[in-house]
């Protein structure tokens, strides 16, 4: 496979301000690239949409091929990922194991974790036990039992994070996020979806032994700083109160950039091709605790 | 003797598929005998849509699915628009389709290598390639280096695909412009040209890329032209509609029983439901799915999956790509396994070539959002094609909020389990008789299972737990 880890610190090189690196951080990425041992990455996905997934599959180095799945494939050993594994049955569930036995891995969450019914509403895989007996293990119960033994544990989106989508009211199967399940503080890259660099900056510090400071949230203080309404472009102009006008502040329209932490003025989406504003559409406030709020824009509030 | 062989989980593909194959020697030829198709996985997304604001619809459902949110955000705006009997202006109808369409084409290449191509061919000796099983993978060599390469380069694709869906979506996954009443995107010269870059390269993909990559896999497993037939009976609700009020789309709805060219028209009251083999109480006989909520019981004696099993006069329906092309008579060569594969990739350029002349039909300055008063009561629905096949939303709207919202996905009608008189779904038929060269590594199941891009989160997405009596309360698909 053509792509190599070279590429993503070139990767990271153009895009160190965006990001918020140093020239130091770069330099121990580099060091950890080269490491052979590539940090173990588990990816589990729960109750959610593999939307956080698709999400990760759009970062892109703006100089060659190099994308998101570079630093999952390339820069670390990523043992177990339900949607990209070429493993399925026994063979997948035994990959996750050999991590859990080795210990000190990075465990990724993307979904919540439902506890209703003992967690029967989302089964993680099938197994057969010790004495032969094939038993289902629960995501609650691979959850928490994977956490037990990680380095650190990363929940991507807002269903891990916060529970999310999947915890709306009336939240039917009972979703929890995964330091509720887990009884461990996660960092919470959260968003529905979370931006790629987003998740990337969180994956690299870890790489680079970094700690993460994170606000009362949990998520990472070096993305989410700032609220949207902040740094919006738009902050200044007129307001509209109709729906697909170009250019306007959509206040009036129920944005909820001013009560949302996020650094999506700075970041784009999408390789910089837009962002929800840019289209004249409010901002939903995906990257809050409090979503999906209802109505998801305000102006009723 | 038979061997009962669990597949679990069952990966790439969206959501949480468990599958269960008994193996068996018959005539001499080791193969499949008997398959149960189970999804695992429960949110609820039709209870959490109740009392909701009406214009909350698109952004909650899109969230039902990270592959195809633009075909749930398309499905509600539509059921919205048919509740306020307000059709979106021309502008508006055309930046849907543009973004729905430029999901198609990053759905369809990420379904091609990303999801499906590891069963078919001998990847490097590193995640996410290995650890794999071995079993029948005939392409190897400089031919797999090839494909590996071109999985790389699709990455590439089909993230352009998703920048070039952003110029009108805002941003993917979950674009934010899909609003009742239109589109907030607002076009203009600059942002169409930027669009038709992106589609002339993607274009190009398709056609040197994509397109000749299917026909590898399929000239080095000619036998899997025949293998996973399935009912042979296909189903589409149409999609990209041609005009303000549907009539004409880029894909015509319809129904083809047993690969009949014959395509009859699509009636919507000859959709009804079964609940024999699935874990909910109910009658026995087919019910149309407007006969109201039902109760689902867990366990329950003879039911094995989540699913209900959606079928149309009684028969077990196909949807997807092969049933879009072939209801609208673009591609019969056949109904297969790799029949499935070519069929996505004529459809990924017939899309994309669509779009190149949509583009030339938006007219700047004309507006893209007609404002409407919602009706406080009402009802409708929205009925288009997910990538991996016919989607409907239908709601009930009451005292100004959504009183009952449904969802009907294309995986509900392939994974669906058996019925009162033993029919078994679309997939679970498809696994009868798939040779298995080594039961120990069926990568021939994965192949059929594959072929249909099953999303299981869409296709289980309703329950209401009780939990004292350990029963669920569902409002599975209805009222049509």
């Amino acid at each position: 496979m053509q792509i190599n880890r070279r590429d993503f610190v070139r990767y990271c090189s153009a895009s160190a301000a965006a990001l918020g690196l140093s020239a130091t951080e770069l330099g121990a990425l580099e060091e950890a690239m080269a490491n052979p041992a590539a940090p173990t990455v588990l990816w589990l996905e729960g109750a959610g949409c593999s939307g956080c997934s698709v999400s990760l599959l759009n970062r892109i180095s703006p100089t060659g091929p190099t994308t998101a799945g570079d630093l999952l494939i390339n820069s670390v050993n990523l043992a177990y990922h339900p949607t990209l594994m070429s493993a399925s049955g026994e063979l997948a569930v035994a990959a996750a194991n050999r991590a859990y036995t080795a210990g000190g891995y990075v465990l990724v969450v993307e979904g919540a974790v439902p506890t209703k019914f003992g967690g029967e509403t989302c089964v993680a895989w099938t197994y057969t036990d010790s004495s032969g007996i094939v038993r289902e293990e629960t995501f609650q119960a691979a959850v928490k039992r994977l956490a037990s033994r990680a380095a650190a544990v990363v929940s991507v989106g807002n269903c891990a994070s916060f529970g999310g989508m999947s915890a709306a009211p009336p939240n039917p199967t009972g979703a929890v996020s995964v330091a509720t399940a887990t009884g461990k503080p996660t960092i919470n890259v959260a968003g529905c979806p979370p931006h790629p660099d987003w998740m990337i900056w969180t994956f690299v510090q870890l790489l680079t032994g970094k700690l993460v400071s994170t606000d009362t949230k949990g998520r990472p203080t070096g993305v989410y700083s700032r609220t949207v309404h902040s740094r919006c472009p738009r902050r200044e102009t007129d307001e509209t109160g109709q729906f697909g006008r170009d250019g306007y502040c959509l206040e009036e329209l129920g944005c909820r950039g001013p009560e949302t932490v996020a650094p999506c003025p700075v970041t784009f989406w999408n390789n910089g091709v837009n962002w929800c504003i840019g289209a004249n559409a409010p901002c939903i406030g995906c990257t809050e605790p409090s979503f999906p709020q209802s109505p998801l824009m305000g102006g009723d509030d | 003797m038979p061997t009962i062989r669990t597949i679990d989980p069952v990966t790439r593909l969206e959501g949480h598929l468990k599958i269960n194959v008994t193996i068996d020697t018959v005539n001499g030829k080791q193969q499949v005998t008997e398959a149960k198709a189970t999804g695992t996985l429960f949110r609820g997304f039709e209870q959490i849509l109740a009392g909701r604001d009406p214009s909350d619809a698109p952004h909650i459902t899109q969230r039902v699915c990270g592959v195809c949110p633009v075909s749930h955000g398309m499905a509600a705006v539509m059921t919205l628009d048919a509740c306020a009997k307000t059709p979106a202006p021309a502008n508006a109808r055309i930046l849907r389709n543009l973004v729905l369409g430029s999901n198609y084409v990053q759905s369809h290449i990420l379904h091609f290598y990303h999801l499906a191509l590891m069963d078919f061919v001998e990847g490097p000796d590193m995640p996410p390639w290995k650890p794999s099983w071995g079993a029948d993978k005939r392409i190897t060599g400089a031919a797999a280096a090839k494909l590996v390469g071109n999985y790389v380069a699709a990455l590439d694709m089909r993230r352009k695909a998703h920048e070039m869906g952003a110029i009108f979506g805002g941003r993917l996954p979950h674009p934010p412009t899909f609003i009742p009443g239109g589109i907030t995107a607002v076009p203009k010269a600059t942002a169409i040209a930027q669009f038709t870059t992106y589609l002339a390269e993607l274009t190009a993909f398709i056609k040197n890329v994509y397109i000749p990559d299917v026909e590898a896999v399929a000239a080095a497993y000619p036998d899997y032209s025949t293998i996973g037939r399935g009912t042979g009976n296909l189903l589409a609700f149409g999609v990209f509609d041609q005009d303000a009020t549907g009539s004409t789309k880029l894909l015509r709805s319809g129904v083809a029983l047993a690969g009949s060219t014959t395509i009859k028209a699509l009636s919507v009251p000859a959709i009804t439901e079964n609940v024999t083999s699935s874990w909910y109480v109910g009658a026995a006989q087919d019910l149309p799915p407007a006969q109201g909520d039902t109760t689902p019981v867990y366990p329950k004696s003879g039911a094995y999956s989540w699913l209900k099993a959606p079928r149309y006069s009684g028969a077990p329906y196909e949807a997807g790509p092969l049933a879009r092309m072939w209801i609208n008579g673009d591609y019969r060569k056949g109904i297969s396994v790799t029949d499935r594969h070519r069929a996505r990739a004529a459809e990924a350029l017939k899309v994309a070539t669509a779009m190149k002349t949509w583009l030339g039909q938006i007219k700047v300055g004309q507006p893209v959002y007609t404002q409407y008063q919602m009706p406080s009561s009402a009802s409708g629905y929205g009925l288009t094609e997910a990538p991996r096949g016919a989607l409907g939303h239908w709601a009930t709207l009451s005292g100004g909020k959504i009183s009952r919202y449904q969802i009907i996905t294309p995986t509900c009608w392939n994974a669906s389990p058996r019925d009162l008189s033993g029919k078994r779904g679309p997939m679970e038929q498809a696994l009868i008789g798939t040779p298995i060269s080594n039961i120990n590594e069926p990568n021939e199941v994965l192949r059929v299972i594959h072929s249909y891009d099953p999303c299981l989160s869409c296709a289980v997405h309703v329950m209401r737990p009780d939990e004292d009596k350990k029963l669920f309360a569902v409002a599975l698909p209805h009222a049509l």
